[in-house]
Formats: C-alpha cells, structure tokens, sequence
C-alpha cells in the first residue's frame, strides 16, 4: 500500500486537503481570459501558468468544473489518425497522458488497453492499413492484424465468418488507453489554481467587449472582466459564443451519445472499434462497459437520450459480443459536439484580434486535452500559432482546404 | 423519439426522416470563391430557432423545418412553396 | 394462531405463492424449498438466509434493503446470468443461484479485509496515490480493477429469442396502484384508450401489501373494488410484470416485460410510479435484518414470509405504525417503535399501536445496529434539539430493524421527459417540475400518501387536462418524510449509498476538497452512480451536503436522472436484430454456381465462382475468360435512377461536373459527380433514352446519398423534372468480351447490333430474349460489352439464358474480384477506393474542361482547386515483374517523406506483370518517372509511371 495511503490514515483527524480551489470574486482584469472550463481551458491556463508565467489567467465556467463533454466523454485516448499533421498532433498528446499523472500531482488513471479498430469490409482493410502505414512511417505504433492475431488479443470477439458483418481484420494501436477523465480536468485545475489562475465556476460569459475589431473583455453573469487575451473553449456552444465575438464558424452542433453497463468483472482488456457497426467499447476500472456509436442524425443543443441509440448500439453490441445479451445498460446519457466538415479541429487565431479559438472537437476532443493545453499555451503567450497547430486554422475552409481525416472518421474514437 | 409532421405525410417518427441542413442564402453563381466558401462550410448553428431541410427518406419529400435546437421544439413545416416561408423565422433568425 | 414451520406464515399472507406447488432451487451450491412464485429473495429469508451478496468495496455482507429491485445489495447470479435482483427473479424447478463479489465463501469472503482497512482509503483515494514513480500505476490498476465489478460475465452464454412490439395509447399509466387506477377508470370513463404498465406480477401497488387503517383490512377491499371496475372498461390494457424503463421526446416510452421491448407512444403519460422509503442513516445501517417497513409488508402479505422474531421500527411517521401493526400481526415480537419525532405526532396506527401496548419512545433513534453478519440489536439515543444523536441510552436484542422515516416520490421518468426535480423544504420531498405538457404526477409520487388523497389524485390525473384541479396537499400522518434522518457515528460506518460503500465521512470529505457542487460531488465520491442509480442515496446525499455547505436542500440542486430506470438488458434493446441483407434476383444462381459472395454496401455480391481455396485461380480464369471470349457479371446493384421532365438536360448539367445538356439521345456519357466542396461523391453512366428522358447509374453504395441530394437540389432550384429510384425495379448484367456481340445476338433480334449502327456509349431499347430491356454499349472492363437492364423479375430468366446461348462461346460469370482486374487493367478508377473523403476531380485527371460550364455543384470549389494548384495526382504505375507486390494503401516514400498511396493494385496477365494506381506528388506524375513504394516489411519498390489505360491503350477492343 502507498506510503501516502497510510499517512493520510494514521493522521484522519486533520482536515484533508483541498483539491478544488474556493472561487474568489471576479477580478477586473486578467492577463488572459479563458472562456471554457472544461478540460482544454484549465490545460491551456495550467500551461500559460507553468510554462510561460503567465498567471494572471481566469478560467469561465458557465455551469459546473469541466462539466460539459469532459464529463461525458468515453475516455479513449489514442493517436492512429490518417493524415500526418493529425498523427503528429495525437502523439504528442499520447506522450504528455503518459506522465501526467506526475505532472500534476494527481492520478489520471492513464490505462494503456491497446486499441482495435475492426474492418469488416475490404474498404475497411484498406484504410486500415492507410493509417497502419502513415502511424509507422511516423513512429506511432500501429498495425493491420489478422482475425487470428484479434483472437488472441480478444478471444471473447465473435469471429465467426458466417456473422452478418464478419470481421476481416483490425487495425492494432497498442498504445490505445482510457483515462479517468474527469481527473485530467481535476489535476489541471487544482495545479493550476495552485499556480494563481482563477477559476471562475457559475459564470457565464454574455458578451464579447470590443474595441474595433480587437477583444479586450468580457460581461458575464458574474460582472465584467477585461484581459489582453481571449480564448474560447467551450465544446457544445462554439457558434453561440463566436457569433458573441462577432464572426461565425463551420461547425454543426450534434448530440453523440453514450452509456453504461452494469459493473462486471473484468473480462475486456482492450478498446473494440467497430467503424461499419459504429460501436466502441472499453471495460472502465469500476468494472462497467462503457459503449458509444455514431452522433445524433441531426443537430441539437439539448443532452436529451434517445432510445433508438440503445436500440442501434446494442444490436450491433451483440453482433461483436452475444453473450452480453442479459447484461443490462445502467445509464446512458450525452454530451453535445462541435462537428467541422473534415472532422478536424479548428485551433488559432480568428477575425477578431487577440481572440483565440478552439473549436470543433467534434467528439475526439478528450484525447487533445494535454496537447491542446500545451499548444494554445504556447500560442497565446506568443500571439501566433505554433507550427504544429498551424493546419487547423480556421482560414483553411476560405480555401475550400480541408485535412483529410475525413476518409477514416466515421467513427472517430 | 420525437414527431415530426411532414406536410406531405402528416406526423410520423422523426427516425423517418434526414436532416438535409441549413436553409441558406445562395450566392449569385459570378461570386467569389469566399462567398462561395463561406456558403459551402459557414453555419448559423443557432442555439434556438433554425430553419432546415428535411426529406422523408421513404417518399422522398422534400420540405422546410422550423425548430428550436435547445428545446428540439418543432415549430413549423412548410412546403418547398409555401408563401410563409417569406417570414422571417423570429428574433435572430434568417430568412 | 399457529404458524407452518420455519419461517412461513398461514394464508391469507403470501398473495403470490402456490403452496400447493413446491420447488426445489440451490443457492451457494445447496440445495434449497420454495413455493412457485417465490422470489429468490423471499425463499431465500423463508429459508432463513439473510445474506445475499458482498458490497462493492469492502465486501461488507448485505441482504434485502427494500425488497423492490432497488439497490445493488440483492444482485445475485441467476443460472449463469449476472447482476440479477433477487426480488425480481421468480423461481424455476432446478434454478441455481449464487452470491457476487465474493472471494471464497459468500458468508466467509477474503476480502472482507478491505473494510477493516477502510480508514486507509479515504474517499477518492486513488486520485492521490499509485502514480509514483512514473508506470507505478501500471502495476496497481490490474490489483484494483480485479476488485471491482459485481457480477461475472459468462463468455459462453446462450444468445436467446428477444422482440418488440409497438403500443399505441391516449392515456399510459405507469404503475397501477390506488392513484394509477383511479386515474385509469377516470380516463377510461372519458372514453380514452388506456394502457396502465405496472412491474409487479399484479396491478394494485401498495394495496397488495401495505396497511393503510388500523384494522388492516381497508388495502385488500380497496384493491377488490377498483381492480372489479377497471375489468368492466375494453378501453383499458394491462400490462403487468412490465418495466417502464425510459420516458422519451414526445411521450415515447420503453416499457421492458420479459424478453420484448414495447415501444410505447402515448397522448398523455401519466406517471402513479409510487415512493420509494429511504433509508435513515446510522452505524452498520447495512446490517442484513436492516430493511425498509414496507420491505418487511411485502415479505409477509406477498410471500407469507415472517422477516424475523423480534424487531425494533424506526419510524417517523404513522406508515411505521402500520408497519409495526403488521409484524404484530405476523407473530413477530415488536419490542420497540423509536420514533424520532419529538412530541406526541401520529394518527390512528398509532393510536393503534399503543392500544396494543406496544412500546414508543419518541423523540429518538438508533445511532447503530449491531451483529456481524445480520442484526443482532440496535443503540437507542435521544435525538438532542438540533437534531443530532446524543447519548445512546438503551441497547436493545432483535434479529429485524425496520426503517419507515420517510419516501423519495419516484420521479425518474419525470426526469428523463425533461422535468426537474425541486425539493420541497416543508414536505422533505422533491417535487416534479417544468414537466412537458402531456404528462402527469399522481398519489403518492405526487407526495400524495394518504389512501383517499391518492385516489382522488389519480382520478384528477385521469380526468385531465392536467392541472385543472389544485389540490391541497396531503397533510395526513400516514406519509410523513423525515427531513435528516442522518445521525453520523464516531466510529463511521454510517452508509449513506450502499451500492457504493460510501459513508457520511466520504460525502463530506469529497466536500472538504473542493467538490462541493452536486454533480461534482456525485463524480467524485461516486455517488448514486451503481445499480440503484441513487434511488436510495440522492436525498440523504443532498440533505447531507445542505448541512455541510451550510445551504438549503433547494440550493443543492439535483443530479439529472438518466434512463434507463433500472437497466434494460442489451438483448432486449436490440431485439431480433433487424439487418436486412439485399439480394439481387439471380442470387440463387450464384449460389449454385459456387460463388463466394462478399458484402457490398447493404447488398452480397459474388467475388468469383470457387472454392476458396481456389480463388487466385478462379479469378484468373474469369479474367482470362472475359479477355479472350466473354463473360457475364450480375450488375443489378447498381443505382438506378429516372430523370424525366422538360429541364432534365439542365438539372444532370447542373448535378454532375460531367456535360450533359447537349448530350444526344441514344447516347450514354460518363457522369461524375461532386459535393459542394469539390469532393467526388459518385460516378455512373447517364443514358438519353428519350430528350426529356434520361437513366442514369449510380455506385451502388451512393445511390442513397446521390437521389437525396437530387431531391434536396430539385427542391432549391424547383427545376421541370421528376425522379424516381428504380434500383430495385431491374436487374442488370454486363455481357462483356469479343463474343459478346454473337452472343447478345442469338437473343436479340429488334436492335441492330452492328458495331456502326449501335456504336461504342449507344443506348438503346429492345427485346433481350423476348423481354424488354435497356441495353447500353459501355465497357467498363474494356472490351466490346453491353450493359443489359430487365425488370427485375426476369433477371433469372436473362442470366440463365445469356449463359444459355452463350456456352458455345465460352460464356462464364465472373464476379467483383475479377470485375476490378479487368477495370484496373484498363484504368478506371472506383470511387471509393481509388478516391477518398477529399479526392477532387482535377486529381484524377478530370473536370479540368468543366470551368467551362455556367454552374454546377462542386463548380466553385473546383475553380478554387484548380487555382491553388493540385497537391497530389493519380497515377498508373507498373512494378518490376519479379519485386515484392505492393498492396492497395502502400505508402509512396520521396526523401524519406510520405509523397502519396497505392490505391489499386494487382497481378495482370494481359499487361504482363504487376499494375497499379497511386497518389503522387504532381512532380513525380509525368510518365515515365519512377517513385518507391514501401511494401509490407518496410522493403522499398521501385515503381514506373505509365501511360492509361495499360490494357489496350488506343481503346480498339471497346470498339469493335
């Protein structure tokens, strides 16, 4: 048992120390004003914190800490894109999951399962082995496996041939993991409040104050802030609070919904993708089988249910596994995503000067958390986008310019 | 599993039907390559009253939607011609 | 009165069983006597068995709380089924039933150690720890996550018979106690088609089991009369032992009875779904022999089962007394009522209860249950003025605690439809609110608990429209809710959620660090998120954290239930799994031609005639076939579609990138089609059968996508045509090789068929074998072929006798596999595989004479592209006979950087040698350029640029 364990038992009467910070009155200026308390915000405030001394830096959550899509996500952290930039981009996200546990005092419960994206057509094998190719060309670890080599990995898979959509093969992604994700928001808020940066909860942005064409502030529910720097992050109300600052995006705003079963006994060890069946799922550490699909068919604002989901997903749940056909689903529920065209993100500067912009996660934006935080970090310290970031500028779309992550993305986790 | 009432089938379930997206205004076909950009990827993403396309995927029927996307509140379907359509669709919204 | 042996007691208790009926079940491997209708859970507490499971994290044991499927305590594994409760599973002859959770024995479990070191895992304990040193974690999550979990999964397990059916109803009420049928007979008599849903074996709620006057007999005749009037309606269906488990948009309800699904949607819902009794919050409250007083009810009225000898009640309110008149009654020794009111408070049951001298201490409460293992007694304290435990003033022997200090209405479904639920100070209860229009509270999940209240409630409910009457309020004694029943311990173990192991000190230590807000709370104590959802933790958690945060129970707020209510199997939600596969009509002749068959899209299409173990020779020999004399190949997948009307040149201009308005009639021309950003979506031949007619093929994946886009244009541009899909309306075949003429010959007399009179891309209409078809001249595999469309009912008929007639030529059915040899050999590309989601025309050598066109979709992106300049090309590449074969999606490699792909590639006998299509950078596509490909095992190729088409590149063969 952990020696920290046992200090913390014998000494149970002292008070337990505070995570979370105690919220403060909002201040009437900051450095840098981030709007957005989920997970990308409070990485993107410990960063400029940490890295780049900047301090003077609150974060605004409209409703409760990270309680939007880093609440609701499934947690699956991986890097196996198609296109270069989204490789890149993904592992260096993977390599900072690796030792954020450290980084922030606080255990995110990093878990590497290994990930496998079954192919259930020969178009399936093709792009399968497309990503396999392009993520070992780029050091990431990925390969198209045999229905053999899915057996030993995952003996519990129906592999028989004679299924409705038989499995041809899967592209394998050991470093695949799942996270405890509300502890990735936990740890960068705690380590960044213990850094200075405020954390404003109950707060909602109501307008965008401008001078000219340059942001300068904020008006919240909670009074009015101004700042040097403005970023938004706020997956599920992206073109709400743009149209604020006074431009528009290329996002449609869709339910992806999500749910789980009961808690069993361990017996799936990796993340099983099934981009034709539009399934994931992955066994959590409680011991409940967390399962996902494709979004919602059309867009909304409201994290409604829908018993057709369930419907849809199970069916095609029990095409991968049919012995699960007793198991019972616990919960289920939805997070609200910021779908873009090309199924890549838009990070960068915008039409307004000295506003910044993280949008359209779509419903991957989990797995960008330490990366996202890092790189707009750095991006809003220097006033320009990292060289990394630079491809997802929103100005791409002006172009008709699109990244190609569109080919692999019909399910994207 | 929400009602949708088509104006050519009456109400049915909404798994019967595809969103088609945003009614938008059409550039003039001379415009610029950013208005035409700005056409093709830029969305109004109203949190509140939007007008749509819609298709009843069994019969093909083509019509327009008003809805609210922060209550999924339908409020109105119209045919393609239907003289209402030249209304505006309330506080915020577009034609 | 005396009493059978054991633990049962005489009719008329025990409602559900069948004496006359025995079965025998096993539990923990021995052997066991129930009666039919027995649940696991009532034989298991006739058999004296208190014990069911082991808790979640500290293995603590754990019995019936509230006997109603509730909380995770009585999940059992069932024949090899896990995580079933055992209140809710009736017994078979021969069932075998086992504890979870558990290492070694249920009644002696290994890691029952955990709860002794308890105070070593303070509340999230494992955010604060077993990350050190970097990978530490790696080695403790295996330790931990082995521990979590309840039930196991059996991997061989039976996949069984699951459906669904549809419902339709003005009125659906869901629960069919004394407010649910009341509100039924009241809607029935409006005329309205009522469905009542109700989850219990039989309708009548609370009425089958609870005391609702002193004498015990009103609940009984109460049930008799409305259950006789609601049998006189038509108008009414009953679905009993049915769940309903989520309320949807629009009053779209899944209601789960047995292996089906109902799908339910109603005008109105009413929802009489009851309220559930919370538990009162002490040290070892968990005990088994802790349970709920209408747990208790249910056990003796439901099951005839005495749930113990001697018993104490806590209560606060004149429903405990009942309780309390009911053990009486069942020959169980009520030694004390502790009730926790100050004062005299109560109604008739306690008039009652003290007539029978039955002993009440008010104004206290129990600050412990002892025992290990099941209750053994209780502690007794005086509640001090601001309510907490004081000194504990008596112990007291009893093997049965029954708690009755108060309900939670049961408003989940209220949530999943949108309402809120807001707590109510002056009634200690939530109340639903912001509820849609058409749906309706009523009895006592309206905080309605008084028998005569709750009926007149119903009534109103039923009679509609919804708040047309105001009632008062219920301020009878019977249903009083205590508002902290939370009498924290030095020593803890004070649960307040079961299903999670979490005690006073947890809630309050997750507070203590920052997490203050509810929801955060709930994730990171984990509260009300097993089974049970928080049925029996949410209040006591809220009231709980008020106290903490120094706030009202109102300023706490709620979390959000989600469905489903209590968990709807996987096999039932997806049913019989409705997938479909299209067939084409000559299906069956595949099949008996051997023909492996492959997925396409929604449809099977054959890959080639053979054995698997055949197939490169199979594929060869229709290949070789279709080069040197003919070949015939089942096309009937493709899209097809009618474009008719007086604009229609303008409406395929306009659609495709390709020219189509000045297209001739009997002529067929390429189509290639983009969305709006530039992106190819589609390809297919456009025939002019008539001016203002055209038929034109889609990809047979596409089809779907390309007609809804043409219904959405023709929408916006309001053009003069119509469009029909006809895909399924004919069957198609493509006759192709140097035979193909003498064959479509010998069956076809009204077209002429000589190669000037019907060039390469005519169409025409004619006779094949006396059936009336479209034949067009194409030649996707690049020889002289003809593509062959009947109605869909003859396509049997013209594959058999094409292959009849054409035998003496050498006529085979080749399939897709060799279809895309022959296709490469000659350069064509398949959208699909060889585009992908950003493929622009300009990148695969076309649309470059487009610009031309007035408008088009795509066209403005593509001028875009055009003026950007194109980042990769398409290219033909021939490898070196002898070098490793590259596979389709092989990366090109320039200078150690990814320069483009192989998209297509293959051994081809008529070109000689290994021939493929690749993604290149502009730069490497001129002919004769070489470029590497990097082949499986990282080994480089050297790869040609050729000219297209490889095969017969001045295109004769096509025109012969």
């Amino acid at each position: 048992m952990p020696f920290k364990l046992l200090r913390q038992g014998f000494r149970r009467t002292k008070a337990l120390d505070r995570i979370l910070p105690v919220q403060q009155p909002l201040a009437r200026n900051y450095d840098v004003i981030i709007i957005g308390g989920g997970g990308h915000g409070l990485a993107t405030a410990y960063y400029l914190a940490k890295y780049h001394g900047i301090r003077r830096v609150a974060v605004l959550e409209r409703g409760y800490l990270a309680g939007g899509n880093t609440a609701r996500n499934t947690a699956i952290v991986r890097s196996n894109y198609l296109t270069p930039e989204g490789v890149a981009f993904y592992a260096e996200s993977i390599s900072l999951f690796k030792t954020l546990s450290i980084e922030l005092d606080f255990n995110i419960m990093y878990s590497e399962r290994g990930h496998l994206t079954l192919a259930h057509t020969d178009a399936a094998i093709r792009t399968s082995r497309w990503r396999a190719e392009v993520n070992k060309h780029l050091g990431v670890d990925s390969e198209l496996i045999s229905p053999d080599e899915i057996r030993r990995l995952c003996p519990q898979l129906n592999l028989s041939s004679k299924a409705r959509y038989p499995i041809l093969g899967a592209l394998y992604h050991p470093p695949g993991a799942v996270v405890r994700h509300d502890a990735v928001a936990w740890g960068y808020a705690a380590a960044a409040a213990r850094l200075g940066v405020e954390i404003h909860v109950d707060t909602a942005v109501t307008g965008i104050i401008k001078d000219g064409n340059r942001a300068i502030g904020v008006k919240t529910s909670r009074g009015t802030a101004h700042a040097e720097r403005i970023l938004q992050a706020v997956a599920g109300s992206s073109s709400h609070v743009a149209e604020m600052a006074g431009f528009r995006l290329p996002i449609r705003t869709i339910p992806l919904q999500a749910c789980v079963s009961q808690p069993l006994k361990p017996f799936l060890d990796p993340i099983i993708v099934s981009g034709s069946l539009h399934v994931y799922v992955s066994q959590s550490s409680r011991g409940e089988l967390v399962m996902g699909g494709s979004t919602d068919p059309y867009p909304l604002y409201a994290s409604r249910s829908t018993l057709e989901f369930k419907e849809g997903l199970m069916a095609h749940m029990l095409e991968l596994f049919p012995f699960l056909a007793e198991i019972k689903v616990m919960r289920q529920w939805a997070g609200i995503a910021d779908m873009t065209p090309d199924f890549s993100p838009i990070m960068g500067v915008t039409p307004v000067d000295n506003y910044f912009i993280d949008a359209g996660w779509g419903t991957w934006g989990f797995k960008a958390t330490p990366v996202c935080g890092k790189r707009l970090a750095e991006m809003i310290a220097n006033g320009r986008p990292p060289k990394l970031i630079e491809p997802f500028a929103l100005n791409r779309f002006q172009r008709f310019v699109q990244i190609g992550e569109r080919g692999a993305a019909s399910v994207g986790h | 599993m929400k009602i949708l009432n088509c104006p050519l089938n009456g109400p049915r379930n909404i798994s019967e039907f595809a969103c088609l997206g945003e009614v938008k205004t059409v550039p003039p076909p001379d415009a610029g390559t950013a208005d035409w950009a700005n056409f093709v990827f830029t969305e109004r993403n109203a949190a509140g009253l939007v007008r749509e396309w819609w298709i009843h995927i069994a019969t093909n029927y083509v019509f327009i939607v008003d809805r609210d996307t922060l209550t999924e509140e339908t409020i109105r379907t119209y045919r393609v011609n239907d003289p209402l359509l030249s209304q505006s669709l309330g506080p915020g919204g577009t034609k | 009165m005396t009493h059978p042996p054991g633990h049962r007691l005489p009719p008329p208790m025990g409602t559900l069983i069948e004496r006359q009926a025995p079965l025998m079940f096993s539990f923990e491997g021995i052997r066991y006597a129930a009666y039919t209708g027995d649940t696991v859970a009532s034989a298991l507490t006739a058999n004296g068995i208190s014990v069911l499971s082991r808790s979640f994290k500290y293995h603590r044991p754990r019995g019936i709380v509230s006997l109603a499927a509730s909380e995770a305590n009585t999940l059992v594994e069932v024949n090899g089924v896990p995580n079933v409760f055992a209140e809710r599973h009736i017994l078979s002859e021969g069932d075998c039933i086992r504890g979870q959770n558990y290492l070694g024995s249920l009644s002696f479990d290994w890691n029952a150690w955990i709860g002794a070191f308890g105070r070593f895992l303070p509340i999230g304990f494992y955010y604060c720890s077993f990350f050190r040193p970097q990978g530490a974690w790696r080695f403790w999550e295996p330790v931990i996550r082995r521990m979590a979990g309840l039930g196991r999964v059996n991997v061989a397990a039976h996949h069984g018979y699951y459906d669904k059916a549809y419902l339709f109803a003005d009125d659906a009420i869901i629960g069919g106690g004394a407010a649910g049928l009341s509100a039924a007979i009241a809607a029935a008599e409006k005329g309205r088609r009522v469905v009542i849903v109700d989850e219990n074996p039989v309708l009548g709620g609370a009425l089958n089991y609870g005391r609702v006057d002193a004498d015990g007999m009103r609940a009984g005749d109460e049930r008799n009369r409305l259950l006789a009037r609601i049998k006189t309606f038509s108008n009414i269906t009953i679905l009993a032992g049915a769940r309903c488990e989520g309320c949807f948009a629009d009053n779209w309800l899944s209601i789960v009875q047995r292996q089906r699904l109902y799908k339910l949607r109603a005008g109105r819902v009413i929802l009489a779904t009851g309220a559930l009794e919370q538990p009162a919050v002490f040290r070892n409250n968990d005990l088994p022999g802790v349970m709920f007083g209408s747990a208790a009810q249910r056990l003796i009225r439901l099951y005839g089962v005495r749930p113990g000898k001697r018993a104490v009640v806590l209560t606060a309110n004149d429903f405990g007394y009942g309780v309390a008149l009911d053990l009486a009654d069942a020959n169980v020794d009520v030694v004390a009522i502790i009730d926790l009111r100050h004062g005299s408070p109560g109604g008739v049951m306690k008039s009652a209860a003290a007539a029978r001298k039955i002993r009440i201490d008010t104004g206290a409460a129990i600050s412990e249950a002892l025992g290990r293992g099941t209750v053994r007694g209780v502690r007794v304290v005086r509640i001090e003025p601001d309510g907490s435990a004081g000194a504990a003033f008596e112990t007291i022997n009893c093997d049965l605690v029954c708690v009755s200090v108060g309900f939670a209405p049961n408003l989940a479904l209220a949530g999943h439809a949108g309402g809120r639920l807001v707590y109510d100070a002056q009634t200690a209860m939530h109340l639903p609110t912001n509820l849609p229009a058409e749906m309706a509270v009523a009895g006592s999940a309206n905080q309605h608990f008084d028998l005569d209240m709750a009926i007149a409630d119903g009534s109103r409910a039923g009679r509609g429209p919804q708040g047309a009457e105001q009632f008062a309020g219920d301020h009878s004694a019977y249903g009083v809710t205590h508002p902290r029943p939370l009498f924290p311990h030095s020593k803890g173990k004070e649960f307040v959620d079961f299903d999670e192991d979490l005690t006073v000190k947890d809630i309050l230590d997750t507070i203590a660090s920052g997490f203050e807000d509810i929801e955060l709370l709930k994730r990171y104590s984990t509260a009300g998120m097993g089974p049970s959802q928080g049925r029996h933790s949410s209040v006591n958690t809220i009231r709980l954290t008020a106290r903490a945060r120094g706030k009202s129970e109102t300023d706490i707020g709620t979390t959000t239930p989600r469905p489903p209510y209590s968990g709807e199997s996987f096999g039932v939600l997806a049913g019989r799994s409705f997938d479909p596969v299209r067939r084409t009509p000559m299906h069956h002749r595949h099949l008996d031609a051997g023909a492996q068959m492959m997925v396409a899209g929604s449809w099977l299409r054959p890959a080639y005639y053979g054995k698997t173990q055949e197939a490169d020779n199979a594929i060869v020999k229709e290949v070789t076939s279709v080069r040197s004399g003919a070949g015939l190949v089942d096309v009937s997948t493709l899209g097809k579609l009618e474009i008719r009307g007086p604009d229609s040149p303008e409406f395929l201009n306009r659609l495709y990138v390709t020219g189509h308005l000045k297209q001739p009639v009997d002529r067929a021309r390429y189509g290639l089609m983009t969305d709006q950003t530039g992106t190819i979506v589609d390809d297919g031949v456009i025939c002019r059968l008539a001016h203002r007619h055209f038929f034109v093929t889609a990809t047979t994946s596409g089809v779907d996508a390309v007609i809804r886009s043409m219904y959405l244009c023709n929408a916006q541009w309001q053009l003069d045509v119509d469009i029909t899909n006809v895909t399924a309306a004919y069957a198609a075949v493509n006759v192709a090789g140097p035979q193909s003429r003498k064959i479509l010959a010998e069956v076809c007399n009204d077209i002429d068929l000589d190669k000037d009179a019907f060039p390469y891309m005519g169409v025409r209409v004619g006779h094949v074998a006396n059936v009336l078809a479209r034949v067009m001249r194409v030649g996707f595999v690049g020889e002289l072929g003809y593509e062959i469309h009947v109605p869909a009912g003859c396509g049997e008929f013209i594959w058999d006798r094409l292959l009849d007639v054409g035998r003496k030529w050498g006529l085979i059915p080749f399939g897709i596999e060799a279809q895309r040899i022959l296709r490469l050999e000659k350069g064509h590309v398949i959208v699909g595989q060889d585009t992908d989601g950003l493929t622009n025309p300009l990148e695969i050598g076309m649309g470059s004479t487009a610009a031309a066109k007035p408008f088009f979709v795509g066209g403005a992106a593509l001028n875009a592209h055009a003026q950007r300049g194109l980042g990769r090309k398409l290219v033909g590449f021939k490898v070196e006979d002898g070098s490793l074969m590259p596979k389709e999606c092989h990366l090109v490699i320039e200078g150690g950087e990814i320069s483009g792909h192989v998209t297509s590639c293959a051994r081809s006998a008529a070109v000689g040698g290994i021939i493929g299509l690749a993604y290149v950078r502009p730069h490497q596509s001129e002919i004769g350029e070489n470029f590497t490909i990097r082949v499986d095992g990282g080994r480089l190729v050297s790869a040609r640029v050729v000219t297209l088409p490889f095969y017969d590149p001045t295109n004769e063969r096509q025109k012969l």
